[in-house]
């Protein structure tokens, strides 16, 4: 049994082929521990204290979000906020102010639940996972990252250090929106985010969208080309339909697996519609679930 | 009263509880203590083949083992003594125990948990409320019939306790109606929740035991620990530290006499702290699942002319104090209506799930859900306005409830005015907005109860009283009365409470009584004092003792203020002789007599200090997920005079948000094995301080002769009771009819506007 607090990537990198699992904010692994989910690893490598993996900036070919980026960082940053909006509507709706203050974007990503507020954001802005291992340090896309419910490839000495997310373009917005039965320590029941660009008339030149909750992992909605040209009502109706047809959900205590198909395709009409309306100018307050009244908002 | 003018009380309890220096009883430690753990059935329904401890019993560091064989071989519970404290020769819920271990610390007590050996042959589970009451249905209790009930319970196969009440000619009441409304509601179980996890630590000296537990009743729980393990009163003092909550789930006797039995057998201190999951799990105090058909005949005016009802109760494996559920369910059901034919039957089901007991106005929130549902659905058929008819048919004074009881003057329709008045009924609205109405009633509960009062020399007055506070604020209210009758103040009193040796019998913190009963107490205690303080008083003044007042902190003489002496004084002169010691009980109010046919009579048609209620509640609905938000709340409660209108209004908050839950999220999911598939916070969903609406109250103070102080009733109870039904109304109006399962979860919200839409 260990306890080690890393001071450079380095170190933790080296306590992780140890052995170590890494602690960030704690709120998946204690309270996983509590739920009696999977008792608390004998060894453990805070890292905590890597300033470094907090910071928000540019990067490569884009921007970088450190992995120690707080979901009570991300709901407010200015920068975020204006070009990542719908990872700051995601951020916001996480647990508790508790949990957001502590929890880390790197623990929600690493966590790997296909119920994760924050995976369907990145996943539409494609962002790429940065990690750090023994040889160096790797990129790694998302969709290569997650393999399924609470796993990930990559390797038990890899720790994550940060998300890039490529530049926005001009004219482009996003949302996230899920289907929530309360509004505070709430887990998705599903959700969806979308992120569009339009074009100079107003229709939409290019749209991506991913859900959560409604597959193994957080998955991104094939065929979003059919949304191009399309208006507003249009282009969320056709991605309602995208979205139902493509979930693949389970029946649990949350909902039935009819419900959710239907519901995701709900979410996923809002986030398109919501994004389209940023990208045009609209401002919606985040998180959209409290602005537009979904959910249980 | 307006909240400006009320009495300001800083609740003797709050700044400990909220600084954190207060006390629960998982926070007691005693040195030599060791850690309990049970084993639990973890089946439903089975016939015991096997238990073998010795793995457990040869586990260094364990020091106790106890199963059935180790406690007296008896059965209990109130009226129905059908509960053993381990499990015998068969299992009938899945959180029944087998054997308790108490060990050095919790891993090995764990360990030793985890190697005895349970072996069984599964009997088939019991589950469904209507297959359970069929001929050839499996029998839960096999040799019910000689389990020695008391009173006038009525037994059937698979019934614990049934009752009818029956008034006029049921049938000849819906031949002569023009109309016949008939309805189906099944409400599904759910928790009462409290945040903290219950606890107890025993430890004994000598022949002697006390108990520090995390209970409502501590009378209740001595009583439990008295009958099981055969012990006289004198010797089991049960001491109860802050309660972190219980909404009824901490009534009753627990796991006090499994604990005490550990710590005798170990000759150590033994403390249990249970696990969220436990809490869930364990304790014989859940909401009973319900079904409910409601039959009602009006005439085209809107006049009921017969009300017939079929009632369900799912009680669970052993019935707690659930024996008298069916007739309260009977009179929710019939509910605050005048209709000359009734005629209710009603059943407390076995199954094989987990106990049902006494939470928060037990039947009540399902029965009046069903019931109030029912209300609208008849108005809807008959072209009538849902309050309109409210208007028409509800019980008001001089007028007879559904068991022929006569009222006197009663709140009901000022109630339902007052609360309408204060929502947005009736204006225009958007398209997915409704407010819902629903009227609730609720008894109050005479009991016994004590209190002593005493002055000490330093003028300190203490109030040493059988009450239980469970956080509603009840018993901080005492020191208001005891400081009315004294000339003193509130602060100038030291609450000593929760401590069954110290203090005379009090119910505890159960039926909305503490103020009703125990307020008595204190005043009559009170007024022993004044009259002490009066004779010291007339001495040092000169005059007679009838006329010295008491007042602001002196006594002085009836029209002579300047004549006065201070109470501080007056106390220091009778601690050197004839001290301020003054005892109170007084007579319980009676309850009254009824002259409707109740069999299996357990005392709760005829109800003493009725409550009445209405809710208004203002729903959106998101026509596309069937996610409905609270949005507001415009309540108004007759519970007789207020005295504490800070706690007043405190519980109708809770107890609306509590019934939201209720209404909207909280339900128990049973498997087909009859196991809890959701007992957990994250998949059983509470609602949060960000879900809670704006609530509006007002209290229609009508003084009752025949309740509490002042003509207070009881009040924590009834602000549970109309919520669910008035949200439930508010939904039915939006999605065309109404949603015939609690909790309404989004998803059968959904499925139900799916339905009728297409």
């Amino acid at each position: 049994m260990s306890f080690t607090i890393a001071a450079t990537v380095e170190e933790a990198v080296e306590a992780m082929a140890n052995g170590a699992r890494p602690i960030a904010g704690g709120t998946d692994l204690v309270v996983g521990a509590r739920h009696g989910k999977s008792a608390l690893p004998d060894d453990l490598v805070a890292i905590d204290r890597l300033a470094e993996l907090a910071e928000i900036g540019p990067g490569p070919g884009g921007h970088r979000v450190g992995a120690l980026v707080t979901h009570a960082q991300l709901m407010i940053d200015p920068f975020i906020v204006e070009n990542y909006t719908a990872l700051a509507d995601a951020a916001a709706l996480v647990g508790s102010p508790s949990t957001r203050n502590v929890g880390t974007l790197g623990g929600n990503v690493m966590n790997a639940s296909p119920a994760m507020d924050t995976g369907a954001p990145l996943l539409v802005f494609g962002a790429t996972a940065r990690v750090a291992g023994p040889g160096g340090e790797r990129t790694v896309p998302l969709d290569e990252l997650w393999t399924g419910p609470g796993t990930t490839s990559a390797a038990a000495n890899e720790l994550l250090i940060a998300l890039n997310l490529p530049m926005p373009s001009d004219r482009c917005g996003s949302a996230y929106v899920r289907l929530e039965y309360r509004r505070a320590m709430e887990i998705a029941v599903v959700g969806a985010a979308a992120g569009v660009t339009l074009a100079e008339d107003g229709t939409v030149a290019s749209a991506s969208v991913a859900l959560s909750a409604v597959a193994p992992t957080i998955v991104a909605v094939a065929g979003t080309d059919a949304l191009n040209g399309l208006a507003l009502a249009d282009a969320a109706a056709t991605a309602a339909e995208l979205a139902s047809d493509q979930a693949s959900p389970i029946s649990d205590l949350r909902a039935s697996d009819s419900y959710r198909r239907h519901c995701v395709g709900v979410m996923a009409k809002r986030a398109v519609d919501a994004a389209c309306r940023r990208a045009a100018g609209e401002s919606i307050s985040v998180p959209v679930n409290r602005a537009l009244g979904i959910g249980a908002a | 009263m307006s909240l400006n003018e009320a009495p300001k009380f800083v609740r003797a309890d709050g700044p400990d509880k909220v600084t954190g220096s207060g006390r629960y009883t998982a926070d007691m430690n005693m040195t030599g203590q060791l850690v309990a753990k049970f084993r639990y059935a973890d089946v439903a329904h089975a016939r015991v083949t096997k238990i073998d401890v010795s793995a457990a019993k040869a586990t260094p560091g364990v020091l106790a083992v106890l199963t059935a064989a180790d406690v007296p071989d008896l059965r209990y519970s109130p009226v129905v003594p059908d509960r053993t404290l381990f499990v015998k020769d068969v299992v009938r819920f899945e959180g029944e125990i087998v054997a308790a271990v108490a060990a050095v610390n919790a891993a090995t007590a764990q360990a030793a948990v985890d190697s005895i050996v349970f072996e069984y042959d599964g009997l088939p589970v019991v589950t469904d409320l209507e297959a359970a009451l069929a001929d050839g249905s499996p029998i839960v209790h096999e040799g019910w019939e000689s389990y020695g009930v008391s009173g006038d319970t009525v037994q059937r196969p698979n019934v614990a306790s049934f009752s009818s009440i029956e008034k006029g000619d049921i049938r000849a009441g819906l031949a002569a109606a023009d109309h016949v409304i008939t309805s189906r509601y099944v409400a599904d179980a759910s928790h009462a929740l409290p945040i903290e996890p219950r606890a107890v630590l025993a430890q004994w000296e000598g022949n002697k035991v006390t108990i520090w537990t995390s209970t409502q009743v501590p009378f209740d729980a001595r009583n439990g620990v008295c009958e099981t393990l055969q012990m006289p009163s004198s010797r089991v003092r049960i001491i109860v530290p802050h309660l972190g909550g219980g909404f009824g789930g901490k009534c009753g006797f627990h796991f006090e006499a499994h604990i005490a039995a550990l710590a005798r057998a170990s000759k150590r201190p033994v403390k249990l702290v249970f696990s969220r999951r436990e809490e869930f799990l364990a304790p014989d105090r859940r909401r009973e699942g319900m079904i409910v058909d409601i039959t009602t005949g009006v005439t085209n005016d809107g006049t009921i002319t017969a009300r017939e009802g079929w009632i369900a109760i799912d009680n669970g494996a052993y019935t707690a104090d659930a024996a008298f559920f069916p007739q309260l369910a009977a009179m929710h059901v019939a509910g605050p209506y005048v209709s000359p034919n009734v005629f209710v039957e009603s059943s407390l089901v076995y199954t094989n799930h987990q106990p049902s007991g006494s939470v928060r106005a037990p039947t009540a929130p399902q029965a009046c859900w069903a019931l109030e549902s029912h209300t609208d659905e008849i108005a809807r058929t008959i072209g009538m306005d849902p309050v309109d008819f409210r208007r028409k048919n509800t019980v008001d004074e001089g007028l007879e409830g559904p068991a022929a009881q006569v009222y006197g003057e009663i709140g009901l329709r000022r109630c339902l005015e007052t609360a309408v008045a204060n929502s947005a009924y009736g204006s225009q609205l958007p398209e997915n907005e409704a407010v819902g109405v629903a009227v609730g009633w609720w008894p109050s509960f005479p009991g016994p109860s004590g209190a002593y009062i005493k002055v000490d020399a330093d003028g300190s007055g203490q109030i040493i009283t059988g009450a239980q506070e469970c956080g509603t604020g009840s018993v901080m209210t005492l020191r208001y009365l005891a400081a009315e009758e004294l000339g003193m103040e509130p602060e100038d009193f030291e609450l000593v409470y929760q401590d069954t040796s110290a203090a005379p019998y009090d119910t505890g913190a159960t039926g909305s009584q503490t103020l009703l009963n125990n307020g008595r107490a204190v005043i009559e205690g009170a007024r022993e004092v004044a009259a002490q303080l009066r004779d010291v008083a007339a001495d040092q003044l000169e005059a007679a003792a009838g006329d010295i007042v008491l007042a602001d902190g002196f006594a002085h003489v009836s029209g002579s203020p300047d004549r006065n002496v201070s109470i501080v004084e007056l106390a220091g002169i009778a601690a050197e002789g004839e001290m301020l010691i003054g005892k109170g009980s007084g007579t319980p109010p009676d309850y009254p007599t009824v002259s409707a046919t109740c069999v299996g009579d357990q005392g709760v048609a005829g109800w003493a200090g009725p409550q009445f209620s209405c809710h208004a509640v203002r729903v959106r609905l998101d026509r596309d997920t069937g996610v409905v938000r609270v949005l507001e709340i415009s309540a108004a409660h007759d519970s007789g005079t207020i005295i504490n209108p800070i706690a007043a209004h405190g519980q109708v908050e809770g107890g609306i948000t509590m019934g939201i839950g209720q209404a909207l999220s909280e339900g128990t999911v049973y498997g087909d094995d009859a196991k809890q598939r959701n007992a957990g916070l994250l998949e059983y969903k509470l609602q949060t301080a960000a879900d809670a609406p704006l609530v509006t109250t007002e209290f229609i103070e009508i003084p009752d002769p025949n309740a509490g102080p002042r003509g207070a009733k009881g009040l924590a109870e009834a602000p549970n009771v109309p919520t669910a039904a008035a949200i439930a109304n508010a939904v039915a109006q939006l999605i065309g009819e109404p949603v015939r399962q609690l909790p309404m979860t989004p998803e059968r919200v959904w499925a139900v506007s799916e339905g009728s839409s297409s």
